[in-house]
């Protein structure tokens, strides 16, 4: 192993590449065990929708579809603004990734309000699955457990975008410390991949929540 | 970054049929195809924001594996409840003659 290794490397990787090859593998290992964590919910999702359709779908017309839809949009726009910060950074525009990071962590912000939001509608409406129940009759069961489904999979959704904002300000932290350039910006990329598949629980979420059940 | 553009473009336009999705008149049974947009936004993202391919070989198998386990789990966790019989419970400990099925709540 050379003893000349770049700035950044540890003295484990034979080279820069080396290293930032086993962050980005390392991330996808990481989310490849989220997919099987989220999996766990949507076949919740299945199970409960097969036995409970009519209860199941009462329960998704009462969810607030333009706050939901909002949330998309902003979702798929942070993902896209951060990309242009990572390829900022890949041209060596530090000043650029640190205002993409900022614009990103903002969108996430406005989702988690629009989020407490909804929350708070929702349990004005007497939506809490514990609590004096909106719905009666022969839907209530299947839609108490919608908004079973419904509170445990926004509630770890909106926990991931937390860690997301808190790790892109990180990003731009260390951007404006300048420790990043052209060459090495390997947690750049590896935050991008964290808050990638965020979004990309929340455009699964989207249908499943607010899409599938409102006519049925 | 042009291509960042046209990606965040089809995204919007998939989220758009998405949410049209919802005002759909189709029956219960068919519902769940409205989940296609979503897939396919997915997929961009995986294979344009994530750039998934240009990762090498490792972080490709992690995402094929993480693909195949989740089949593997909605296939086999699915199979249960969308193959099973429901028999009316034996009311007294009097033996119920023929088991007439019950399907699920429609």
């Amino acid at each position: 192993m050379s003893e000349n290794v770049a700035p950044h490397t540890h003295f484990q990787y034979e080279d820069a590449r080396h290293q930032a090859d086993s962050a980005i593998a390392g991330m996808w290992l990481f989310l490849a065990t989220e997919v099987l964590f989220f999996g766990g919910l949507i076949l919740a999702w299945i199970f409960c929708r097969h036995w409970n359709p009519e209860g199941f779908a009462a329960g998704a017309k009462e969810s607030v579809l333009w706050i939901g839809t909002v949330n998309l949009a902003l979702l798929i726009t942070s993902s896209f603004v951060y990309g242009l910060g990572q390829a900022a950074i890949e041209a060596g525009r530090v000043r650029m990734l640190i205002w993409c990071c900022l614009l990103t962590a903002g969108i996430g912000v406005v989702f988690l309000g629009l989020k407490l939001l909804e929350w708070h509608v929702d349990l004005d409406e007497n939506l809490w699955p514990a609590g004096p129940f909106k719905l009666h009759g022969a839907e209530a069961d299947g839609g108490r457990l919608f908004w079973i489904f419904y509170f445990v999979a926004t509630g770890l959704h909106a926990v991931h975008m937390l860690v997301g904002i808190v790790a892109v300000c990180w990003i731009a932290l260390r951007a404006r410390r300048a420790e990043f350039t052209a060459d090495w910006h390997t947690p750049v990329t590896v935050v991008g991949l964290y808050w990638s598949f965020v979004d990309m629980v929340w455009i699964v979420l989207y249908p499943l929540i607010y899409v599938v059940g409102r006519l049925s | 970054m042009r291509h960042l553009l046209w990606m965040w473009l089809a995204l919007v336009a998939l989220g758009a049929c998405a949410f049209g999705g919802a005002f759909l008149p189709l029956p219960a049974g068919l519902r769940p195809l409205l989940m296609l947009p979503s897939l396919v936004m997915v997929a961009i993202l995986a294979l344009g924001f994530m750039e998934v391919r240009r990762g090498g070989a490792l972080p490709g198998a992690f995402a094929l594996a993480a693909i195949f386990w989740l089949f593997v789990l909605l296939g086999l966790g699915s199979a249960d409840p969308l193959t099973r019989r429901v028999y009316p419970a034996d009311q007294g400990g009097a033996s119920v003659p023929g088991p007439p099925e019950i399907s699920p709540q429609r």
